[in-house]
């Protein structure tokens, strides 16, 4: 092909993609303005506004009153408040741990060669639960736990137990809180973690098997090496999720016995919309994310040693 | 006017707007509402807030529509309803929306939420309205017990024209009272009595004696109440002669009455209201109670029901609710609470206050007017489910039905017993409810009553501080 002729088809290619790559663009930067627009409207605002809001002084009813930085002197001198800081933080952690090490298991369970057949099944199963309503699955499990006239006590006490303090014991309400949003969200990390093992190299692993590695070397040597990455995105997940506890402890003890399931979005509901102080409310829900973003940040840290990138 | 606002340190909006990014935010928020105080409904609109599920307010509506239209022929009556599990959630629901700009013209308020709207000037006092006619309102004074249009009253104004009320009244089922071989109770028993039954229904494995539930109506309080004991100081506020000296002239019952419950320091760690809460964990630890629910009590009602609970306070809104949770008449029945020190009761009153920033007061009053009348209280509460204010209302034929067979033990509360008095809910009660659950839950766990009271005192020390 000459230069001449080189030059022309060019030009006809360009003239000829020139509007579909027009088309492609606009049709990239609108749903990107969506996007943009979406987070703009349901995060970037409210945050914006609560923060502004955390340094004002509002009972909804009279007129904002500028205060500077007292919600937040209040704040750190408030002990209620900050302990639920604390009973946050044991909660996320608990549940974290749990729901990375349950489904991670379950995960590695079910990617068992013998048991593909029944992966879906299982897919399906351990994801229904984070699908039904979180209101509805504690009002469910307030009645199965009840101290005297819950099912989980009876069948208990057919073997002779006697009844367990579920919900009424500070540490007892505290573990079932804990297990039920395990019990809720294992799913997600589950589904997860079995996408994230299958797509192992099976040349790596029968690498290994050839080397007479054996299953549990496997696991921890290889494939949790290699899925790493997906273990710290369900972590930081799971992490973000836990630290915004609100529905089953508000629905299933009120934050109590006491306040020993009083998570920070408890704290923050009962100062801002009971209490009606709004800015109060909002200097809470503005430490709750300064303490998100530091933990995730930490999280991030330690994946620098920690996950492995191929 | 009476209620107080802090008046200096307020932020224009102008100001608000040079506030930058967050003040921008926060200028919308306060322009919200700003409105709030502005707006009240259409010209062409009647608006009231309704506690309860919105199929019922719209049932209401349809129901109370034809006698607005004989009002005002050209307004559109609209109920919208907030749906809560008690007072508290309710309050804070309220307080959202009128934040939002969607004040009602009428709103219901009951003793929990009365002395918040009245201090925060959200509603507007009666007074004028009543005076003005007064001669019409006699005989509707004349049926209802001054004690219920006292707790309607603040700082020596009425505020609202108390259509219903709930006094704290033992509950209890005939068929375990009889299975037990204990003799019904009478309307004088003592809490000896209360506790030698509760013992002897408590020996039927899976059925609790007596069932309660952690809130400040008829929970433990009832016993604090019938101790003798508060969780604040009780007072009352000068003036309200102008209603008393012409509705009530001659009338003993509303001999030295005055302008409203006045609620002063917590008492929430005296010695009498330690006793009460720690004889609630001592009947826990009996097992003739499980540990209470924090809420509404819908569940306590389907065990007591369902014949799993022996005994449980109750008003008069127990005998509908229990009826529609399938319980037949004479399967249960009601009597006074029992007496300790005294033979006390607490009551919570209901009725409409009218909303300051409404453009239709006028109307609005008629319509409060029409809501107290005794042909219009079975179109807003068919089915017994809450107490007449009217004593006229309170009849046999009304629990015909539904039972209980000692239906007037729910006004003699008030006419046998003149020492019956509303639930302590000042100015700042959600901040008070908030912390009583709280800490009762915690009482009930530790077994510890006087460190959760303590507690108590502090939470509410700050609260009433801070309001």
């Amino acid at each position: 092909m000459s230069a001449v002729t080189a030059d022309v088809a060019k030009a006809v290619v360009k003239r000829r993609s020139h509007p579909t790559a027009h088309g492609e663009a606009r049709f990239g930067f609108a749903m990107i303005g969506l996007s943009v627009l979406f987070v703009a409207v349901f995060t970037a605002i409210p945050i914006l506004a609560s923060l502004g809001l955390s340094f004002f002084s509002w009972d909804v009813i009279s007129s904002p009153r500028y205060v500077g930085l007292k919600n937040y002197e209040q704040l750190f001198n408030d002990g209620p408040v900050l302990k639920s800081f604390g009973v946050t933080l044991g909660m996320a952690l608990a549940i974290v741990v749990l729901q990375l090490t349950i489904g991670l298991a379950l995960a590695v369970l079910v990617n068992q060669r013998k048991l593909v057949w029944v992966r879906t099944l299982f897919r399906t199963a351990f994801y229904l639960p984070l699908l039904a309503s979180t209101a509805a699955v504690s009002i469910f499990m307030g009645y199965l736990f009840d101290y005297k006239f819950g099912v989980v006590n009876y069948y208990l006490g057919l073997l002779g137990i006697p009844n367990v303090p579920w919900l009424t014991s500070g540490f007892g309400a505290a573990s079932t809180i804990v297990l039920i949003a395990v019990w809720q969200q294992v799913g997600f990390t589950f589904v997860l973690f079995v996408a994230s093992l299958m797509s192992v190299p099976t040349d790596v692993l029968e690498a290994a098997q050839i080397d007479g590695a054996g299953a549990l070397r496997t696991l921890f040597r290889i494939k949790i090496p290699l899925i790493s990455p997906t273990i710290l995105f369900a972590a930081v997940v799971a992490l973000i999720n836990a630290m915004q506890l609100f529905d089953q402890p508000y629905i299933m003890t009120k934050g109590g016995p006491g306040s020993a399931t009083t998570t920070v979005t408890i704290s923050m509901y009962q100062k801002g919309f009971q209490n009606l102080q709004f800015g109060y409310g909002s200097a809470i829900a503005i430490l709750l994310l300064v303490a998100i973003l530091m933990i995730t940040g930490l999280q991030f840290l330690a994946a620098r040693k920690l996950v492995f990138y191929q | 006017m009476t209620g107080i606002h802090p008046a200096g340190g307020t932020l224009g909006r102008r100001t608000l707007l040079k506030a930058g990014a967050g003040g921008l935010s926060l200028a919308a928020l306060a322009d919200l509402a700003a409105c709030s105080k502005d707006s009240g409904g259409s010209s062409k609109s009647l608006k009231m807030l309704y506690f309860g599920e919105q199929a019922q307010a719209t049932q209401l509506q349809n129901r109370l529509q034809p006698q607005i239209a004989k009002l005002d022929s050209t307004i559109k009556f609209e109920i919208s309803a907030i749906n809560g599990t008690d007072w508290n959630d309710f309050l804070a629901k309220v307080l959202t929306q009128i934040a939002a700009g969607t004040p009602p013209d009428i709103i219901s308020v009951a003793t929990e939420g009365l002395q918040l709207m009245a201090s925060k000037e959200l509603a507007i006092p009666l007074d004028d309205y009543v005076t003005k006619d007064l001669s019409g309102l006699k005989e509707y004074f004349a049926d209802i017990h001054p004690a219920l249009v006292e707790s309607m009253m603040y700082q020596g104004h009425l505020w609202e024209l108390p259509d219903s009320f709930n006094a704290g009244n033992m509950f209890y089922s005939t068929e375990l009272f009889q299975r037990a071989g204990v003799t019904p109770p009478s309307e004088t028993w003592t809490l000896d009595d209360f506790e030698s039954a509760a013992t002897k229904i408590a020996k039927f494995k899976g059925i609790n004696a007596f069932g309660w539930v952690v809130r400040l109506w008829g929970s433990w309080t009832s016993f604090m109440y019938a101790n003798n004991a508060n969780l604040l100081e009780e007072g009352k506020y000068d003036g309200g002669d102008w209603l008393w000296s012409k509705a009530y002239a001659g009338d003993a019952a509303a001999a030295g009455r005055k302008g409203g419950w006045k609620w002063g320091a917590p008492t929430a760690n005296s010695e009498a209201t330690v006793e009460a809460l720690d004889y609630m964990i001592q009947l826990t630890k009996k097992g003739l109670s499980p540990s209470p629910d924090v809420g509404g009590g819908g569940t306590l009602q389907g065990l007591f029901a369902s014949n799993r609970i022996g005994m449980s306070i109750g008003g008069g809104f127990w005998a509908g609710g229990l009826a529609n949770a399938g319980m037949k008449n004479g399967s249960f029945d009601v009597t006074m609470f029992p007496k300790w020190k005294s033979q006390r009761h607490l009551f919570g009153a209901g009725g409409y206050a009218i909303f300051k920033s409404s453009k239709k007061k006028d109307l609005a009053w008629e319509v409060l007017k029409l809501l107290v009348k005794p042909d219009t209280f079975d179109l807003v509460f068919p089915g017994n489910v809450t107490t007449p204010g009217r004593k006229s209302l309170v009849s046999a034929a009304r629990y015909s039905k539904t039972g209980p067979k000692h239906w007037s033990v729910f006004y003699d509360t008030l006419t046998k017993h003149p020492d019956t008095a509303p639930i302590p809910a000042p100015p700042y009660y959600n901040a008070l409810a908030t912390a009583l659950n709280q800490r009762t839950t915690q009482a009930i766990s530790s077994g510890n009553a006087k460190a959760a009271l303590d507690g108590l005192q502090a939470d509410l020390e700050k609260a009433a501080g801070a309001s």
